[in-house]
């Protein structure tokens, strides 16, 4: 397993997001993380890359203890995040944003290697990359944002919510681009409230609700529960509350 | 209406009074910029730099650039133990407004407690002499703080757009906790960052000893101007203080030679209060 | 009261002293120690009370003195009728100053000081340039002082004792009044004292005025007295520097404070007299004001209070107000809140195209659509914190576009924050008396507390009345946040997510208690995730995607509609 998370419980003051989250990963997976806004879902994967130390419960990435961690030393081992929102840094330049990406250690050495990749993968940012990162459109910015991740050669993706605000044309591409990076092996933790898209490119998917994890498994077998339509819509069988 | 050549003149000592007040509006603009933290005492410091600057020559005979060598280094250790001391309570961008105004009168009574209020000049035979270029004259010391200022200030600013370390302090003042998922360690960058603050004011300090005379009150008297430098240039930017202390600099020594001498503070006030009314969210 | 009559008391003894025969030596002292208790507690009244520290009192000041200089010296004008006009000069100098700054949102915190400052030295450079000083100074040695006793030091003394006593009265009353209500809360939170009621412009500026008022006044007294003024000495540093370390020595927020703070530097700077000793005193002083800031940043009075009485239950002795039968008691009639074609946009990004949606009385709306929808963005609109740029939002005959979130809070609108914003230095019985001081309600302050301790009964928080918010935990603090909307009395009340983060029997009480919400005629708007609760309690949901209404009818329709499952589940699901 590359990253295990067993009965994290993680809260904000005294504020709780999350209550009791157990999910896995394993080297090579697409794993999506579905749920309604306010699940917890962010709050999840930012303590997963060590913006955010949990309460209680055990986050290990490749049998590494993260919460015994510096919160700006995780990124060594392998996890970049692309967080919701994409929160460039709005004032440099799209490659400048890049080079912060690959700030770390090995990244740095590789970074003329990785850069070519990624204007590979975005060529629009090649274009751009004196641009200020600000100045550039939805898409384009949620592109940098994978971009700058990969500059770290992750070995885990964090991915929160990239579809979020997007067009569905620019959302289409976002997840073939998602797919390419997958081929390549970096495997990958989507967070999604777009159930069509996270179901149709997981290998597995969770299901996060009020802070929990009430389901869990393959997305054909997801699909037909209507687990999913009551933690979005509320609609039990016969349509009224539980 | 003032002759050409006095007009040229005031150009000039505007730009070389500029120069200076951009020298020491680099290390507040920094501090400010990049660590959001508004330091009063930034020209206590200098100040203090700069008699202990004349000190050195006065009483031990130190020129003053040996004298310097040991002034800055000092000061960079005093601006990294003031940071742990700002990081040890918590100190919020409004609370170190506070704080560093206290600092600044404490280093204000130390220096009028052993240099006293009286007017001290620091006797050098460069003090009179100038270049002539053409009708103007143009004093050697303010030349090469001009220089100096420039100089540093095109070197932060290479240093803070080229290197790894300058990318990580522009992106740490923005998200610091985006930076640091990406394995910037902001907390020790920001001892760094303070120590040169206090380093750039030393240096500062060295060039008021050797041009101006000094007297506690100073303290007091560059601090409109610069804070208007450092605005106007905008935050966290040194070519931006450089030519911000130019275009200071020069209105006010051209209104000098306009109008009378009492109303040149009268400008750069007026263009910080516009400025502050009117884009306050270049701040 | 006891504490007026102290005041008073005090002041009366004082003024007997140069009568009995007090060394002028004591009288000098004296007089500067009631200088500084009129400048430091005048400068509280807008930096302390509402949080804008100025570091521009100098400004007034010296605006002050040279006023009557000019007017004594220059035009032989008596003395003591040179005195208003100081006031009424200074007080001008403010309103006009205050009147473009407060206005703009961003010129808070340490940026309205660095202004302050900066004005300081324009004035300082603007009477230095012309004939108000033109630099050698001005004497007033020549200038009659009128004696109210034999010595002039005693004249000196009751003068300043004068004013000391007056602005120690005008703090202690502003304390206790709405005003001072507001300008606490203006501190702790300036968007939502707004939202609640609080003229938070008229406030500040009133503030500001007063504060520079006694300035001024302050300053024309010290003309006479140092009988020889001068530019660099008058607009020097140290008066905005010492009125800001005597008030957060002593405490800023207390009407005490400053007047202690200001007894004790005088104090202590007198003990250090002459040459080397006066600079260690103001070093030792400087040194004190960061121990403080650092260590004590509410100041010596508040924590010295807090040690003494331990915490008292304040609440305790407040007759709680029958409620439930006086429903509507002061209230206008019920009102339907009417949404029409509302768009906004924040930079390029259009969060609200044509929204229009009505809410009866009495009746449970909820707004809910994916993330980035506008529904919050709705919430601030109707409540006045961003303007609409088209459309209008009505609430029974009134329009409610266009209006401050003040005036459209007394109209009766109230609502809750996600993330609840209470105000920090108020108790939970405070939090809620300020809301039925500010909203529809308007009570008087002590009515306002017993109204509060009613509300938070209602709320199941009664026990905690004399909690500070950061003391509650978010259940209770959410709730805190309910009653406090409840408190003005509103007719319409907007609820963004209330119900996230409780568990769910704090989810099951606080369902229970807006359906009791609704049965009072309140009209309510729920921003929510929680479907099951949306299922619940509403009567009808509108469904928002993109700023866009896409679907809106009763729970379970609205939710099956095709669009909606489209938008959050995609086509597949559809079918």
């Amino acid at each position: 397993m590359l990253l295990e998370v067993r009965r994290l419980a993680i809260a904000y003051g005294d504020a709780p997001a999350v209550w009791d989250a157990t999910l896995e990963v394993d080297a090579g997976e697409v794993v999506s993380v579905i749920g309604p806004n306010g699940a917890g879902k962010s709050t999840l994967v930012n303590t997963i890359a060590g913006l955010h130390r949990a309460r209680s419960g055990e986050l290990r990435f490749a049998g590494l203890d993260l919460g015994a961690v510096a919160p700006h030393l995780v990124c060594r081992h392998g996890i970049a995040l692309v967080p919701e929102g994409r929160r460039l840094f709005a004032r440099m330049s799209v490659e400048e944003n890049l080079d912060i990406g690959c700030y770390r250690g090995e990244a740095r050495r590789a970074r003329r290697e990785t850069l070519d990749r990624v204007y590979h993968l975005f060529p629009i940012l090649s274009e751009r990359r004196r641009q200020a990162a600000g100045s550039l459109s939805g898409g384009q910015q949620q592109m940098a944002a994978i971009g700058r991740a990969l500059m770290a050669r992750p070995r885990l993706l964090l991915l929160d919510e990239p579809s979020l605000g997007l067009a569905p044309a620019v959302v289409d591409h976002m997840f073939e681009i998602i797919r390419a990076i997958h081929a390549e092996g970096v495997t990958i933790l989507l967070v999604e409230q777009n159930v069509v898209r996270a179901l149709e490119i997981a290998d597995r998917a969770y299901v996060l609700e009020e802070g929990r994890v009430v389901a869990g498994g393959a997305p054909a077998v997801l699909r037909e529960q209507t687990r999913i339509q009551e933690a979005y819509l509320g609609l039990r069988d016969g349509g009224g509350p539980s | 209406m003032p002759s050409l050549t006095l007009l040229g003149q005031s150009v000039v000592s505007g730009l070389l009074a500029g120069g200076l007040y951009a020298l020491l509006a680099l290390g507040l603009s920094l501090s400010w910029g990049l660590l959001r933290l508004v330091n009063l005492s930034h020209f206590a410091l200098a100040l203090l730099g700069a008699y202990l600057t004349y000190q050195l020559g006065h009483a031990f005979h130190l020129a003053p650039w040996l004298a310097a060598g040991l002034i800055v280094p000092a000061f960079f250790a005093l601006g990294v133990v003031l940071h742990v001391v700002f990081a040890r309570f918590r100190v919020t961008e409004f609370t170190s407004l506070l704080v560093t105004f206290g600092l600044a009168v404490i280093l204000e009574s130390l220096i009028q407690w052993f240099w006293t209020a009286d007017y001290r000049r620091y006797e050098t035979p460069w003090a009179s002499a100038s270049i002539r270029v053409g009708p103007l004259f143009v004093p050697t010391l303010e030349l090469l703080a001009c220089l100096t200022a420039a100089t540093l200030a095109v070197a932060t600013w290479a240093w803070l757009r080229f290197t790894y370390v300058g990318k990580a302090l522009r992106a740490a003042a923005e998200d610091p906790a985006m930076a640091g998922a990406f394995g910037v360690n902001h907390r020790a960058h920001a001892f760094v960052l303070s120590g040169i603050s206090a380093a750039y004011a030393g240096v500062a300090g060295a060039f008021i000893a050797l041009i101006s005379t000094l007297a506690p009150a100073q303290i007091w008297a560059w601090l409109g101007t610069v804070f208007a430098v450092v605005i106007i240039g905008g935050l966290g930017n040194p070519v931006g203080a450089l030519l911000a202390g130019f275009l200071i600099g020069v209105s006010e020594s051209v209104t000098m030679a306009v109008a009378a001498p009492a109303w040149a503070p009268l400008v750069s006030f007026s263009i910080l209060i516009g400025l502050l009314v009117l884009r306050p969210e270049r701040v | 009261m006891r504490q007026a009559i102290g005041l008073l008391a005090a002041g009366l003894i004082l003024a007997m002293l140069p009568l009995v025969g007090l060394p002028a030596f004591y009288e000098s002292f004296l007089y500067l120690v009631f200088h500084w208790v009129a400048l430091a507690t005048s400068w509280s009244l807008l930096s302390g009370y509402a949080g804008y520290f100025s570091f521009g009192h100098g400004a007034f000041f010296g605006a002050g003195m040279y006023t009557v200089a000019t007017l004594t010296a220059g035009l032989g004008a008596p003395f003591l009728a040179a005195l208003p006009v100081a006031a009424v000069v200074a007080t001008l100098l403010s309103v006009g100053i205050g009147a473009v700054v407060f206005r703009v949102k961003r010129l808070r915190g340490e940026l309205f000081g660095l202004l302050t400052l900066a004005i300081t030295f324009v004035l300082a450079t603007i009477v230095l340039n012309t004939r108000l000083d033109g630099g050698p100074g001005v004497y007033l040695s020549n200038v009659p002082l009128p004696r109210l006793v034999a010595s002039p030091t005693g004249t000196f003394y009751l003068l300043a004792l004068g004013l000391a006593v007056l602005t120690l009265a005008a703090a202690y009353t502003i304390t206790s009044s709405r005003l001072g209500l507001g300008l606490f809360a203006i501190h702790d939170d300036e968007d939502v004292a707004e939202v609640e009621g609080v003229p938070t412009f008229a406030y500040k500026l009133v503030a500001f005025a007063l504060s520079a008022g006694i300035a001024g006044v302050a300053g024309g007294i010290h003309a006479m007295y140092v009988s020889y003024l001068t530019v660099p000495d008058t607009f020097s540093i140290t008066v905005p520097l010492y009125v800001v370390l005597m008030s957060v020595l002593g405490g800023a927020r207390h009407w005490l404070g400053p007047a202690v703070g200001a007894a004790l530097i005088t104090a202590s700077l007198y003990a250090f007299t002459g040459g080397q000793q006066a600079i260690l005193g103001r070093a030792v002083v400087a040194f004190v004001l960061i121990l403080i800031v650092l260590l004590l940043p509410e100041g010596l009075v508040p924590a010295v209070l807090r040690r003494a009485r331990g915490r008292r239950e304040r609440a305790a002795d407040v007759a709680v107000s029958p409620i439930l039968a006086a429903a509507g008691a002061r209230t206008e009639a019920p009102a339907t809140l009417d949404c029409r074609d509302v768009w906004r946009a924040f930079g390029g990004i259009q969060a609200l195209r044509g929204v229009s949606l009505s809410v009866a009385p009495g009746e449970i709306v909820a707004l809910v659509g994916p993330n980035g929808s506008g529904k919050t963005t709705l919430i601030n609109v109707i409540s006045g914190h961003h303007a609409a740029d088209r459309g209008r939002v009505e609430l029974g005959a009134a329009t409610l576009t266009g209006r401050p979130a003040h005036e459209i809070a007394g109209l009766g609108v109230s609502r809750t924050y996600q993330i609840p914003r209470p105000f920090a230095h108020f108790s939970a019985l405070d939090n809620v008396a300020l809301a039925a001081t500010f909203g529809s309600a308007r009570c008087a302050p002590a009515e306002a507390r017993a109204e509060a301790r009613a509300w938070l009964e209602f709320t199941g928080l009664g026990r905690r009345a004399a909690a500070l918010p950061h003391e509650l935990n978010l259940h209770e603090r959410k709730f805190l946040e309910l009653a406090r909307a409840l408190a003005g009395r509103p007719r319409v009340i907007l609820l963004d997510e209330v119900l996230s983060g409780l568990n769910p029997g704090e989810i099951a009480s606080a369902v229970h208690l807006i359906r009791q919400i609704r049965e009072r005629g309140v009209a309510i708007l729920f921003v929510e995730h929680l479907m099951r609760a949306v299922l619940e309690l509403s009567d009808r949901v509108v469904v928002l995607n993109e700023g866009e209404v896409i679907a809106a009818g009763g729970p379970r329709e609205a939710m099956r509609a095709a669009r909606v499952i489209e938008v959050y589940l995609g086509k597949a699901h559809v079918a």
